[in-house]
């Protein structure tokens, strides 16, 4: 019987192992919708892999300058829907599964509404500026957020059930002062 | 669902099984250790995959840190499998396992099976591990394949491994005072420090003040470090501080190597943008919990000698403790991180959280503290 376990174990473990070859399966970056943006001199292509794109859902943005990357850099800022704030100012670097152009990979925006990607690049032409604006973001799929997080505290709440039940058998405040004392 | 019913030593007038010569019963070390082992792997697979998605990126499910993730629980799970069936078949058999074999037993689906307190908690954590895998599966189909921390799905997954961490540390302390028992506990409250503060994430969305696993290291490190003392005794604090600056190292070391190596193995580069900062999990481990356990230490003993009554020393211990966790938040960042800031606002706010969250550390580190030592009775 136990030899039979250990059989099984082993024969599935080499499974597993066998069928893990990292490489055979990294999602390649398929753009479905694009969109152009003007900065100054430069045109740059923005690729996305899910259109339309909803709240919290991850894609791959892609940022192809005319001409390729090579000999420009750049920065990018993403403005959020109604405050207008910028949510960081970041170096625009090359898409780690696309590298030949830069990208953000499986990012996702969280809050629905417009959002405004902008662009700062300095190439051999020059710098130039440039902001694809009104970039609408559809609210969230899936369930509400308050369902998914209560089904995903039943860890805690077991935890929590657990320590309560040997706190009321045990009542451990009465034993402090001893075991400090000890 | 089981009933919290210890029913095994002595259950029924059967003796419980005579603990081998020398006081360690081999299978009871060899499934605690098994058990704690697969903790170490899950530990290890989520700091090396964190790693992973800052300096490189591209994954699949059968990235070597997803395989260290999930075969890390496999191998709890599978083992208090086998420890509840075994102590099941014993009891059957009318020669009951003693409490030093995961805790008291717990009766579970009306008595077909009794589990040791300690093997059912890890156990129960390792399966909700694999349900919860199925959750974050179906998850990532609809929200696609981010590599954030507090998502639902994965918070559910730390939270599995948490409570198979928890499940180790009560199987340790039903050992008692037998040396794999307190050597395996010194080893398992570290692991315990170390990744409680990550289901903390679950709050990111609060208008909170503080990052949220900073909020997890000021409620979780002094709690466990108090408890700590109290289940291990003298010097315990201290122990568990040393190993786990032992544990923060090694870890610092090998999320970086192995995430390069790895990398470079199978011919993926490093992002363009990598700053020069520390690996992101051991570095949210506090630097400074052996000070606080010294602190510890030094203000039990003046309670021993009776300079200080047990009811100011719970409270002084756990804000003494939550102030001095708090307070190293800041010069921690700045060793670990020199690009980010602590504002004025920050540097106001952390000792109050310190004070608040040390008063309710002190408070459960001392009372869990005796729940342990209780466990083998």
């Amino acid at each position: 019987m136990t030899r039979r376990v250990v059989l099984v174990l082993v024969i599935a473990l080499a499974l597993v192992a066998g069928s893990a070859t990292p490489g055979l399966a990294y999602a390649p970056v398929d753009i479905v919708h694009t969109e152009q943006v003007q900065a100054g001199p430069y045109t740059i292509t923005v690729g996305f892999s899910t259109w339309p794109i909803r709240a919290m859902r991850s894609l791959d943005f892609t940022f192809a300058p005319a001409g390729g990357i090579t000999g420009k850099s750049g920065l990018l800022t993403i403005a959020a829907p109604g405050s207008g704030n910028r949510r960081g100012l970041s170096r625009l670097v090359r898409h780690p599964r696309k590298r030949d152009v830069w990208g953000l990979d499986v990012f996702a925006l969280d809050k629905p509404g417009a959002y405004t990607f902008g662009f700062l690049l300095d190439g051999p032409q020059g710098r130039g500026e440039g902001s694809l604006p009104g970039l609408q973001v559809l609210d969230q799929p899936g369930p509400p957020l308050p369902l998914s997080w209560s089904v995903a505290s039943l860890p805690l709440i077991a935890l929590i059930g657990l320590i309560a039940v040997a706190w009321r058998r045990v009542r451990p405040g009465r034993r402090v002062r001893y075991t400090l004392e000890a | 669902m089981g009933s919290l019913t210890p029913s095994l030593a002595g259950a029924g007038g059967a003796p419980p099984t005579v603990i081998a010569a020398g006081g360690n019963p081999p299978a009871a070390a060899i499934g605690a250790w098994l058990v704690q082992l697969g903790t170490v792997i899950s530990l290890v697979g989520l700091s090396w995959d964190i790693q992973w998605h800052i300096e490189v990126g591209p994954d699949t499910f059968f990235t070597l840190s997803h395989l260290a993730l999930y075969s890390g629980s496999a191998l709890s799970g599978i083992t208090s499998l086998v420890m509840v069936l075994r102590s099941t078949a014993a009891q059957r058999a009318g020669r009951p396992l003693g409490r030093e074999v995961g805790g008291a037993g717990v009766r579970v689906f009306g008595g077909a099976f009794s589990a040791p307190l300690g093997y059912l908690l890890s156990g129960v954590g390792a399966a909700s591990f694999l349900i919860y895998g199925l959750l974050d599966l179906w998850w990532h189909s609809i929200y696609g394949f981010d590599a954030v921390l507090n998502t639902p799905s994965h918070v559910a997954l730390f939270l599995s491994i948490l409570l198979t961490m928890v499940g180790v540390v009560v199987t340790f302390a039903a050992g008692g005072e037998r040396t794999w028992a307190r050597t395996g506990l010194t080893l398992a409250i570290p692991i315990v420090i170390t990744f409680a503060p990550i289901p903390f994430t679950a709050l990111s969305d609060l208008p909170i003040p503080l990052d949220p696993m900073q909020l997890g290291s000021i409620l979780c490190a002094p709690t466990l470090l108090i408890m700590a003392r109290m289940v291990l005794g003298r010097w315990g604090a201290v122990r568990v501080a040393v190993t786990l600056g032992g544990l923060q190292a090694v870890l610092w070391w090998f999320s970086s190597w192995a995430t390069e190596s790895y990398a470079a193995a199978i011919g993926l580069p490093l992002r363009d943008n990598l700053r020069a900062s520390a690996p992101q999990l051991p570095s949210l481990i506090p630097f400074f919990a052996l000070v606080v356990a010294v602190v510890i230490e030094g203000l039990l003993r003046l309670g021993r000698t009776g300079r200080l009554s047990p009811s100011v020393l719970t409270p002084l211990l756990g804000s003494a403790a939550g102030l001095l966790i708090a307070v190293s938040l800041p010069i921690q960042l700045d060793l670990t991180d020199p690009t980010t800031h602590t504002s004025a606002g920050e540097l106001v706010i952390l000792p109050v959280f310190g004070l608040v969250l040390g008063l309710a550390a002190g408070y459960l580190g001392t009372r869990l503290g005796v729940l342990l030592k209780v466990v083998d009775r």
